[in-house]
């Protein structure tokens, strides 16, 4: 039975519920308790030691009942009405496997024929019926087909002989419980609900090309990227600068010593976690972009406290109390509706930043600006740049085009750039990710 | 394999409810292996479902020691663990000088002098001058305890980090006495409300419980165990009401103690039914946040009608 156990958490490995070794042996030591037969109490209490988020406990419910619905079917014996049947001679082996032997040995058989069919290659949801349908072949499932055919034909007209009504029950039972196997084989080799594939494709894929029925997804993606880093970001660190005199620690410290006040230990101060400003260009000549860089912009409102986020195109607003108040498909509708779709003129939009924050922007601010600084010949005022790169902690442009096509027609990123920390190119999702990572890496 | 474990279960649910903690077969069945396996269970669930109410229960059902460990950020060892009483330690030296003249006394050089005291040496890094703390306090307990840390998310991670030691092995290592292991293994109980993601180390050393917002039947037992003056027609409005506003969109929705206070207020009014103008007026012991009290406004007449139909008929039965 334990072999069932380990099955079972490779299945919910496969469906992204992480389980450790250390896990799987209090699995084990609290099934010995519990038993596999009561199995809504097995589930009740799996789901106590294995997932340890309401996320993972969802998935692990979906898994359990799935997995389990065929682990617990072959014990009911109600089939074995076959033993009445005599066997005939001259059927094909799949026949006489069916009429005669018990329910171990035709799992047994099917296991062996999902072998020869290289069950462990199955990937896909889609393949399933393909296996299906290879697993039944290799156990002759055609021959006993014809055979049930010629039954039928011998005495045509006539009530269906016994035998042949044995035949066919057996044979549909056959085909439910092939494509059981198949099912419970899927999730313990396949990719179950596809994800790593399509988060793959996602991640590689160029923000602008990603269709809009795949926000959901995206965004799981995206604000999971968001929720890790603003984890590793919201990490405290000590600074060491001196505070006040910790008396206790001293005296403790210092008592072998003989209470001589030798070494002198400080209270220290913590450091804030840093404020971050986000611009997001909304304009029609990255309106592509704009969709996924509101969504990375409303994922980092939720995870980080200290966040101002502001859209323009040609007029800046700010819109951190709309992200703060909305879902996401609405909120960034609102800001796409108010701000998006315009002209661009990032004079304009920067001295509004300007005159709107300048006084919030201190040496422990970083301000992101997301945009093809692609200007209209307007007036660029990089002078103002200037102002908040020289206040700034720092400052980061992100810009979704490629690199070759800066500085072409209408953009000025140059003339920015000079003026920023640092210049990324970030079309997709990946590179997203590698940007911000570097981000806060040099952000503390 | 034996009847055991269907049965111990069901004596925990029992027992709580005698306290007046009514549980769910998944709160029960996670005590229940907490005890079994020995080890730590990590609750988690949103605010006022019951979760230190769930140690203090067990506390009283298996008859131990309740000690309870609140987190707070910048919370360390020496508050959670022990500490010296350097100030006893002080004082005792003091006192006792004149008393280490006597042993030292007639003593020759210093090589004997030394040799004399050694005898002395750990007085004052003996158990009389440690200071116990929380851990170390359910770890010597001799009957066992009910050790509830309270809040974990609220500590630092370096403060995780030092419950490794206990939660896994049950015992403390203090440089000057050595490793003090538990007389009894106590039962642990960390609570969390996720304002921060609690490491996977830790979470790896727990068994994991999630405590939702109760549904209608369940809140109903709820309020019947804690409020059992209230007449069952206004119990059942209530719980209907309230899980109700459980399904709109609010920055907070009321948990179960509120639904307590709220059932407590309706009793404190007289009240023996809900109307819109009842609701309205006593939204604010529901309701934490002034938008959110406003958005519900706007819907009491709907949930009062809703509460009054058809819906609780198919979640009661």
């Amino acid at each position: 039975m334990e072999r069932v156990l380990t099955d079972f958490v490779k299945a919910l490995r496969n469906a992204n519920v992480r389980v450790s070794p250390a896990e799987t042996i209090d699995a084990m030591s609290v099934i010995n308790d519990v038993g596999y037969d009561d199995k809504v109490l097995l589930k009740r209490t799996l789901s106590i030691v294995l997932p340890k988020t309401p996320e993972e406990k969802q998935k692990f419910s979906e898994c359990f009942d799935n997995f389990f619905t065929d682990e617990i079917k072959p014990v009911e014996e109600n089939q074995s009405a076959s033993d009445n049947a005599n066997p005939q001679e001259g059927k094909s082996d799949l026949a006489n496997t069916l009429l005669e032997g018990s329910q171990a040995e035709i799992m047994l058989a099917i296991a062996d024929a999902a072998e020869e069919s290289e069950i462990r290659e199955i990937k896909y949801f889609t393949q399933r019926s393909v296996f299906t349908r290879r697993i039944l072949e290799q156990m002759g499932v055609g021959k006993l087909e014809d055979e049930i055919m010629q039954m039928g034909a011998q005495n045509d007209g006539g009530e269906p002989s016994e035998l042949e009504q044995e035949l066919r029950n057996q044979l549909t039972g056959l085909r439910e419980r092939v494509s059981n196997y198949v099912q419970q084989q899927f999730l313990l080799h396949g990719d179950v609900s596809g994800e790593q594939l399509r988060e793959q494709v996602f991640k590689s894929m160029n923000m602008a090309q990603i269709d809009r029925s795949y926000m959901q997804e995206v965004h799981s993606l995206v604000r999971r990227m968001a929720k890790k880093l603003a984890n590793m970001h919201s990490r405290r660190k000590k600074n060491y600068r001196r505070g006040k005199l910790d008396i206790r620690k001293t005296l403790r410290d210092n008592w072998k010593n003989q209470g001589v006040l030798f070494n002198l230990s400080w209270t220290y101060k913590k450091v804030d976690r840093p404020k971050i400003l986000v611009v997001c260009d909304v304009s029609g000549s990255v309106g592509a972009y704009a969709r996924f860089m509101l969504m990375f912009m409303f994922s980092l409102t939720e995870v980080v406290s200290k966040l101002r986020a502001f859209v323009f195109s040609s007029n800046l607003g700010e819109v951190t109390q709309d992200f703060k108040d909305q879902s996401l498909e609405p909120a960034i509708e609102k800001a796409l509706q108010k701000h998006g779709g315009g002209s661009t003129d990032y004079g304009q939009a920067l001295s509004e930043f300007v005159s709107l924050c300048l006084d919030d922007i201190d040496k422990k601010t970083t301000v992101v600006i997301l945009g093809d600084a692609r200007n209209n010949f307007g007036p660029e005022k990089s002078h103002l740049m200037k102002l908040i790169f020289e206040r700034a902690k720092q400052v980061y442009w992100l810009n979704p085009e490629g690199k070759y096509r800066w500085n072409t027609g209408d953009s000025v990123m140059t003339n920015y750039s000079a003026y920023c920390t640092k210049v990324f190119q970030c079309g997709s999702i990946d590179q997203l990710e590698r940007v911000i990572a570097t981000l806060l890496k040099t952000a503390i | 394999m034996n009847e055991g474990p269907e049965k111990l279960i069901k004596e925990i649910t029992e027992g709580f409810s005698k306290h007046g903690y009514i549980c769910s077969e998944q709160i029960s069945t996670a005590v229940y292996l907490a005890s079994q396996l020995e080890k730590p269970i990590l609750i988690e669930g949103p605010p006022g479902v019951g979760k230190t109410e769930l140690a203090n229960t067990a506390a009283l059902h298996f008859n131990k020691e309740m000690i309870r460990l609140q987190c707070y950020e910048g919370l360390d060892e020496s508050k959670a663990l022990y500490e010296w009483r350097y100030g006893k330690q002080l004082l005792y030296t003091q006192i006792l000088k004149e008393q280490m003249q006597e042993v030292l006394e007639g003593a020759k050089g210093l090589k004997e002098s030394l040799a004399r005291l050694v005898d002395f040496e750990d007085i004052f890094f003996s158990e009389d001058f440690l200071e116990t703390r929380p851990l170390l306090q359910a770890l010597t307990t001799e009957d066992g305890a009910v050790l509830l840390i309270d809040e974990v998310d609220k500590a630092d991670e370096e403060f995780e980090a030092l419950l490794l030691e206990i939660l896994s092995e049950f015992q403390i290592s203090i440089p000057e006495l050595g490793v003090k292991k538990a007389v009894v293994k106590p039962l642990v109980m960390l609570t969390s409300n996720n304002s921060r993601e609690i490491g996977d180390a830790l979470k790896r050393r727990c068994l994991h419980l999630y405590i939702p917002f109760p549904d209608a039947k369940l809140e109903r037992q709820i309020v019947h165990a804690r409020v059992p003056e209230i007449a069952d027609s206004l119990q059942k409005q209530l719980v209907n009401f309230v899980q109700g506003i459980r399904e709109l969109d609010l920055k907070k929705h009321p948990a179960i103690s509120e639904t307590i206070d709220w059932a407590k207020t309706l009793i404190l009014l007289n009240s023996e039914e809900l109307d819109a103008k009842l609701a309205t007026d006593t939204l604010n012991v529901l309701l934490k946040h002034q938008q959110d009290i406003e958005v519900v406004a706007k819907e009491v007449p709907r949930l009062i009608s809703d509460s009054m139909g058809t819906p609780d008929g198919k979640s009661i039965n």
